[in-house]
């Protein structure tokens, strides 16, 4: 007796798949449930059918689209700046050749780091009074006080200021899958150009970054999904505030489903967040990554 | 298993170490493409070549590195302050006085060492687990090809974007009604939803670069499948089995949320000690910053030793998209 080979490929997914099955599909099952209750916070304690009050209720909240807004502009800042940082780290490396390959392991050594421990680091930086960055921007004489910039205290600015270690931690990562993209243009096609007369500019926009598509695509498609999803780093920096300022979507259902003991709400807060996110992700994946399509 | 087979794996085995790394150009991050000529010579491709320009481009690379070095740095040259010059204003950058101070505090407060005997049990089974999972799970996808195995590899991408916020709390709920709350064993199956699809992904880029007739082979011999998969190919990609468990660990060791949601007293793990010490003892930064140091170096020191492998496991979805 022998099975054919598409069971026993079966066989060999099933474990995965129901562990998937178990321990993802189920919870959000469970959430997407709850998401229609008004559930009270006590063990045990009341649970009522309100259908959809509860999307209602995060829609009208302005803490939620407020979260929404924040966690786009978040997520943009991060990606962009970490895009820009590791393409030109990559392409530091690139011309630099083999002489900079210590420099390139030593490099990645935030890419170890707990995220928690980062966001730890940069408040201690950042922090007012005993903070070392205001400290030096007074000593080099561009400050005229070390607090001048409240760079976790000042709501204008906090957003930006909570995204540091995100893009400290991962500017590594994009600098990483871009050298690896870069080792794989054609040298002779840059030597072409350049006998054509094509300065570095030309080179970098006309046939480095074009040629480069598909590696970006990737990279900007897995760092957006995670800076979407930031909350260690945020919340041991600020928590969320001042006045909510840094408050993204994953810390305002935690917040909602924790301290303000509403877990109805939150669940529905849940499922719109995880809607949007592979929404947006199927579009990003369908209009420039295709994975598992060849050329 | 006969000679044939034997000579078939090996050969097997060194070209499997060349395809995955042609696969993957990163893996050999000291030579970039072809044969390089005389450095400084003649440049190729997009090396810079002048003497001049070199020279500004290595000032550009030291900026760079001291900018991205030095937050680590001040740590470490923070957990060496006494507690009180840690909050010093203005605060300095070197130690007035070196003492090892912080790290007494740190390590001799209740309930640190046991989380990171609880860190340590935590990514070990999460490894584990995560392993078993994904690798034959990896195998049936690549290897047979079956719409299942395409509709299943789709559903654990789609499964990396589920937020930990959204499951946490169901899952933290599902753990304690089967008697598990607050244990290393529940925290490690949270981890593993992380890793287990991550893992997936790249056990299968692992498997797509060993060549098919190896198991043909094997089976001719008289293998049946599962044979073949655990006597011949398993030894073939040992080396991405190895990168796979380096990731799964690190996602483990370094994560917070779901270790946050999951644990008390007991299971608890060394993020969530760091994070409270600024709650539960006021703004203790010396034993923070001592206990961080503790914690990240191990993890660093491991990766430069493991740097090959780990620069391959990261690029690999990427390059080969």
């Amino acid at each position: 007796m022998r099975i054919t080979d598409r069971r026993f490929a079966l066989y060999l997914m099933t474990p995965a798949a129901l562990f998937l099955a178990v321990f993802v599909a189920y919870p959000l099952f469970r959430l997407i449930a709850d998401s229609f209750f008004k559930i009270s916070p006590i063990a045990g304690g009341p649970r009522d059918f309100v259908g959809f009050q509860n999307y209602v209720t995060a829609f009208a909240s302005e803490a939620f689209m407020g979260a929404g807004w924040r966690t786009l502009a978040y997520t943009l800042v991060v990606v962009t700046l970490e895009f820009a940082l590791g393409l030109g780290m990559a392409l530091l490396f690139t011309t630099l050749g083999r002489s900079s390959q210590v420099w390139r392991t030593v490099f990645l050594y935030p890419l170890m780091i707990a995220p928690i421990v980062a966001g730890l680091l940069w408040k201690f930086l950042m922090i007012d009074n005993f903070g070392l960055i205001g400290t030096l921007l007074h000593q080099a004489g561009i400050l005229s006080n070390p607090n001048q910039i409240g760079w976790l205290s000042d709501p204008n600015i906090v957003l930006f200021s909570v995204a540091i270690p995100d893009i400290w931690l991962t500017t590594s990562f994009m600098c990483l899958v871009l050298f690896a993209g870069l080792q794989n243009i054609p040298g002779d096609l840059i030597e072409a150009a350049r006998l054509d007369g094509a300065r570095a500019p030309a080179l970098l926009f006309r046939i480095i970054l074009p040629l480069l598509r598909p590696v970006i695509a990737v990279a900007l498609v897995v760092r957006g999904i995670d800076a979407a999803r930031a909350f260690d780093t945020i919340l041991i920096q600020t928590n969320g505030g001042p006045q909510s300022a840094s408050e993204t979507m994953s810390l305002l259902i935690y917040r909602t489903m924790i301290r303000f003991g509403d877990p109805g709400l939150a669940s529905a807060m849940g499922t719109i967040y995880l809607l949007a996110m592979l929404a947006v992700a199927f579009f990003a994946v369908a209009t420039i990554w295709r994975p598992g399509k060849d050329n | 298993m006969s000679s044939r087979t034997a000579i078939l794996r090996n050969r097997a085995t060194a070209e499997g170490d060349v395809t995955s790394q042609t696969a993957l150009p990163a893996s050999d991050v000291t030579a970039p493409h072809g044969l390089r000529k005389r450095r400084g010579v003649n440049r190729e491709g997009l090396e810079a070549g002048r003497r001049s320009t070199r020279t500004i481009l290595w000032i550009l690379l030291a900026v760079a590195m001291v900018l991205y070095g030095f937050p680590f740095l001040y740590l470490l040259f923070t957990s060496f302050k006494t507690p009180i010059d840690t909050i010093a204003v203005p605060p300095t950058i070197l130690p007035k006085e070196w003492t090892l101070e912080n790290y007494a505090n740190a390590l001799g407060r209740s309930g640190v060492l046991a989380s990171f005997i609880n860190s340590v049990q935590t990514a070990i089974i999460s490894t584990v687990l995560s392993l078993v999972l994904a690798v034959p799970a990896a195998y049936g996808i690549t290897r047979y090809k079956t719409p299942s195995g395409r509709v299943f590899i789709m559903a654990a991408l789609v499964t990396r974007m589920v937020p930990p916020v959204a499951i946490g709390i169901p899952l933290a709920s599902m753990m304690s009604s089967v008697g598990l709350a607050d244990t290393p064993i529940a925290l490690s199956i949270a981890h593993t939803t992380i890793s287990l699809p991550l893992s997936i992904w790249l056990m299968s880029s692992f498997f797509e670069a060993v060549p098919r007739d190896l198991e043909e082979a094997a089976t001719v011999d008289g293998c049946s499948r599962l044979g073949a998969l655990w006597r011949v190919v398993i030894p073939v990609v040992s080396g991405g089995i190895a990168v796979t468990a380096i990731f799964a660990f690190l996602a483990s060791w370094n994560e917070f949320l779901f270790a946050l949601l999951m644990t008390a007293i007991r299971s608890q793990t060394t993020p969530v000690v760091i994070a409270n010490f600024q709650t539960q003892f006021g703004l203790d930064w010396g034993s923070m910053t001592a206990l961080a140091a503790v914690y990240s170096i191990p993890v660093i020191l491991l990766t430069l030793l493991l740097q090959r492998k780990i620069v391959a496991g990261m690029t690999l979805g990427a390059v080969k998209g």
